[in-house]
């Protein structure tokens, strides 16, 4: 373990180093030729410790997952590469079945030609066309995700207003492109640019369209344990969508619709169904007030570049969430996850309102309020469980299932009430169907409470504190968390918490099940450090196993215990 | 232009007609196939020096775990067509496992959680095959084919009987040819256990029959050092208490040996 944290902290200060000079040009280039360098370290590690009572079990003794991003910039060429070592990676993310997580190397570098308003890149990239309803090639590292493109892809601004993407490439899936090679296209056009009543009368208005190829071979399926009968594949799935897009003023729409030819695969236990999604998304946004009102339906559309592909991995598209990512942590407890293969309406409004200051409701600051609710529910559905190589189920369009998935109301009221004090209250009301997101359970129904007070202390120290509290009569009961956050500008930063499943568990969904005693403390206590550029951070304490989501996509993070290091640094 | 747009449009047309396959064309039959263990292999002087290798399958599974029974339904068809040759062992553990509680019986140990948690298993079911990583029990089908047409160097026998409130246990292997190092592991098994198990579509059934539950590893999570060359012919004994929470006449006893390959032979005895 020595050898590994020389070996890793001596590639950090090589790589420091080595981007002191050019970081420093390049924040004042001489001229537009010069090559600025710029880049980034990521370090997240943990001294892990066992830990019987919470279920933590340590993987060795040492875990990181370490990204160093470089990139140099040019008039004419970009060029970058991002360096991984995930050797002993953190727990959770190496696990079945993203075991090819683990690793070391050069897994992402691009060399990027510029001319005009055209380029070219070869290489790994990213690419989104449209919500990514049909494509997504994205990096979210707290999930572990990077789908990345290998190929090359092409954009062209030929005329005002209009832009063209092609692209083809095989997807990164951990260490190696094993995936069917993807290809696609995309043109986005500006009318606004082209139609000069919409450009008087300020309306901006864009359409799009774009088609994404999937070319696999190679994989066989059986449809019976006998194996006499196998499924003749498509060897190509395609998938379009289109999209109108129109802002006036504070007012916005958005229409877009995509499909996908049939695609059999793991996700939807290879039936021969077409995939559909469709958006509708308004939009209201004024000085004071915003309001926000979407609704979403999919149906089969998970979309993967392996056809046998589960977990994160090989996701060629990804579709929006429509339920708030929450940042407190009780409100987090049940994150909601989509659901691409199975399909779902999703809904979601929210409206957002500032009383003014020196009003009866704004006192002397103002008062900031926000509503948010969404609603998943799940389609129209036949119930019947269909043999590989059916076509499936059918859906009316506008029908629902019978399930609901998800629900949350939360309202949120932010004010400061003097100088030196700020607080911050919700309330959420939250359905989860757990038996749905993780497999197991039930409907678990709960409220969550949350008080968040900011004092000033001093012109330079900040204390904040968090009290939440969460009422369920499923699952495990009822839990309460505090923190402690006390900022000492310009450079620390110490905070401690707790979180405590303080209710008993199950005694509806399942009380068959009801036997373990899990009213455990998740204890957690952080020192961190930041100057310039440079932010480090070391903790102690316990992490339960659960769910991490962002955007709707999850990845289950297993009980852990023991010291953490984190370290980050911009250059 | 007329000519280029004409182009990509049949380039179009072409790829979506790739795309689709008719309901009527969807299954490709294939000639049946019986399965056959493999035959032993001899060396020049009519030696047998390799024999067939039975295949272990490790379920994961839980009572909580609401697709468990399809896995289960698998191993049955499984068990259909390569009979002895299989030994599926249902380790449960995990977070989906239940350690039960004074009035419902709970089957995961401390030994399955030991395992869930050396093999990363984060959702089930899945099952690993002679411990060549984990697969999906739609992928059981395929590893197993291929398990079970290798052969192996070591030759395994097992014998368990009851006396009193003990199982007595005997296993003796033969290394035909070459040398191994590994460990040998050997556990107890218990059939037709009626307990809960949820169900796909989220109900429990409380009246669910649990088969080949492993309930105990006899000699340590991890077995005991095995080494042998060409040759060696060894016989082990293990002595295993029997709770009374065990039903005597559904017992098992699984012995195999096994190393960062994965495993080389498995053996399956009842307890008499």
């Amino acid at each position: 373990m020595k050898r590994q944290l020389t070996t890793l902290a001596a590639l950090c200060c090589l790589l420091t180093a080595a981007a002191q000079e050019p970081a420093g040009a390049g924040s004042t280039p001489k001229s537009a030729d010069e090559a600025t360098v710029s880049g980034s370290i990521q370090s997240d590690m943990l001294v892990p410790q066992n830990d019987k009572a919470i279920g933590a079990t340590k993987d060795g003794n040492f875990n990181t997952n370490t990204y160093i991003d470089v990139l140099m910039q040019s008039r004419y060429v970009d060029a970058g590469g991002r360096f991984e070592y995930k050797e002993h990676p953190l727990p959770g993310y190496a696990n079945y079945p993203e075991t090819g997580f683990k690793g070391t190397g050069l897994p992402n570098f691009w060399l990027k030609g510029k001319l005009g308003n055209n380029e070219l890149t070869v290489g790994t990239f990213y690419e989104q066309f449209g919500s990514g309803f049909i494509l997504r090639a994205y990096e979210e590292r707290s999930l572990g995700i990077d789908n990345s493109l290998l190929g090359a892809r092409l954009v062209v601004r030929p005329f005002r207003g209009v832009t063209v993407k092609a692209l083809t490439g095989w997807q990164r899936h951990y260490w190696t492109w094993d995936g069917g090679q993807v290809s696609g296209a995309d043109l986005e056009i500006g009318l606004e640019q082209w139609i000069r009543p919409l450009r008087d009368h300020d309306w901006r208005l864009s359409i799009g369209a774009s088609w994404v190829n999937k070319r696999e071979t190679g994989d066989s399926v059986f449809t019976n344990t006998l194996r006499s009968q196998m499924l003749n594949l498509p060897k190509y799935v395609n998938a379009w969508d289109v999209r109108v897009n129109l802002n006036k003023g504070p007012w916005g729409v958005l229409l877009e619709y995509a499909q996908k030819t049939q695609d059999p695969s793991a996700d939807n236990y290879f039936v021969y169904k077409k995939g559909s999604a469709a958006l509708l998304s308004g939009s209201y946004s004024k000085r004071g007030l915003s309001v926000l009102l979407q609704a979403k339906r999919s149906e089969n559309m998970a979309f993967r570049s392996r056809r046998l592909q589960t977990g994160n991995a090989l996701f060629i598209n990804h579709l929006p969430a429509f339920t708030l990512d929450h940042t407190y942590a009780l409100a987090a407890l049940y994150p909601y996850a989509t659901q691409l293969a199975d399909g779902e309406w999703a809904y979601q409004a929210e409206v957002g309102y500032t009383f003014k200051r020196r009003t009866w409701l704004g006192g002397r600051y103002g008062m900031n309020v926000k509503v948010n609710y969404s609603y998943v529910r799940s389609i129209d559905d036949d119930g019947v469980e269909y043999p590989y190589g059916a076509t499936g189920y059918k859906s009316k369009f506008f029908k629902w299932g019978d399930a609901t998935y998800y629900q949350d109301l939360n309202v949120q009221l932010s004010r400061r009430f003097t100088r030196g004090f700020k607080l911050n209250l919700m309330y959420m009301n939250q359905r989860y169907n757990q038996l749905v997101v993780e497999r197991h359970g039930g409907m678990i129904h709960s409220n969550i409470f949350v008080a968040d007070g900011l004092f000033q202390l001093a012109p330079k120290t900040q204390l904040r504190c968090e009290l939440q509290y969460l009422q369920t009569k499923q699952d495990l009961g009822d839990w309460v968390y505090g923190l402690l956050e006390l900022s000492l500008a310009p450079h620390w930063m110490l905070t401690v918490s707790d979180m405590w499943n303080c209710g008993n568990t199950a005694t509806e969904a399942l009380p068959t099940y009801n036997n373990e005693n899990t009213h455990h403390h998740y204890y957690q206590g952080f020192v961190t450090y930041s100057v310039g550029s440079h932010r480090i951070q070391a903790g102690y304490g316990r992490t339960r196993a659960g769910y991490n989501c962002s955007g709707g996509v999850c990845r289950y993070v297993p009980a852990t215990k023991g010291f953490t290091l984190s370290y980050n640094y911009n250059f | 232009m007329k000519a280029k747009i004409f182009l990509i449009g049949l380039v179009g047309l072409a790829l979506s007609a790739c795309s689709h396959v008719d309901e009527a064309d969807r299954i490709i039959e294939l000639p049946k196939k019986d399965f056959r263990a493999a035959d032993d292999v001899f060396d020049q002087r009519g030696n047998v020096i390799a024999v067939a290798r039975q295949v272990l399958l490790e379920d994961f599974t839980g009572q909580k775990c609401v697709n468990c029974p399809r896995a289960t339904e698998t191993i049955e068809e499984l068990h259909e067509i390569y009979g002895d040759h299989l030994v599926p062992v249902s380790i449960h553990g995990g977070d989906f496992g239940f350690h039960g509680t004074a009035t419902n019986i709970g089957l995961a140990t401390d030994t399955g959680d030991a395992y869930c948690e050396h093999w990363k298993v984060t959702y089930q079911p899945v099952g690993t095959i002679n411990r060549h990583g984990l697969e999906n029990f739609e992928q059981w089908s395929a590893v197993m084919e291929d398990e079970a047409a290798k052969t192996t160097p070591l030759q395994m026998a097992a014998e368990a009987t009851l006396s009193g409130d003990n199982i007595s246990i005997t296993v003796t292997t033969d290394c035909l040819d070459g040398t191994y190092s590994g460990k040998l592991q050997v556990w107890v098994l218990e059939d037709g256990i009626v307990a809960m198990q949820s169900q796909p579509d989220g109900s429990v059934n409380r009246e669910y029959v649990h088969n080949h539950v492993l309930r105990a590893a006899v000699n340590g999570t991890w077995g005991d050092d095995y080494t042998a060359s060409k040759g060696d012919s060894r016989s082990h004994s293990f002595t295993q208490a029997v709770p009374s929470s065990w039903d005597r006449q559904k017992l098992s006893v699984v012995a195999f040996v096994y190393n960062d390959k994965g495993v080389e032979q498995v053996v399956k005895t009842t307890v008499k």
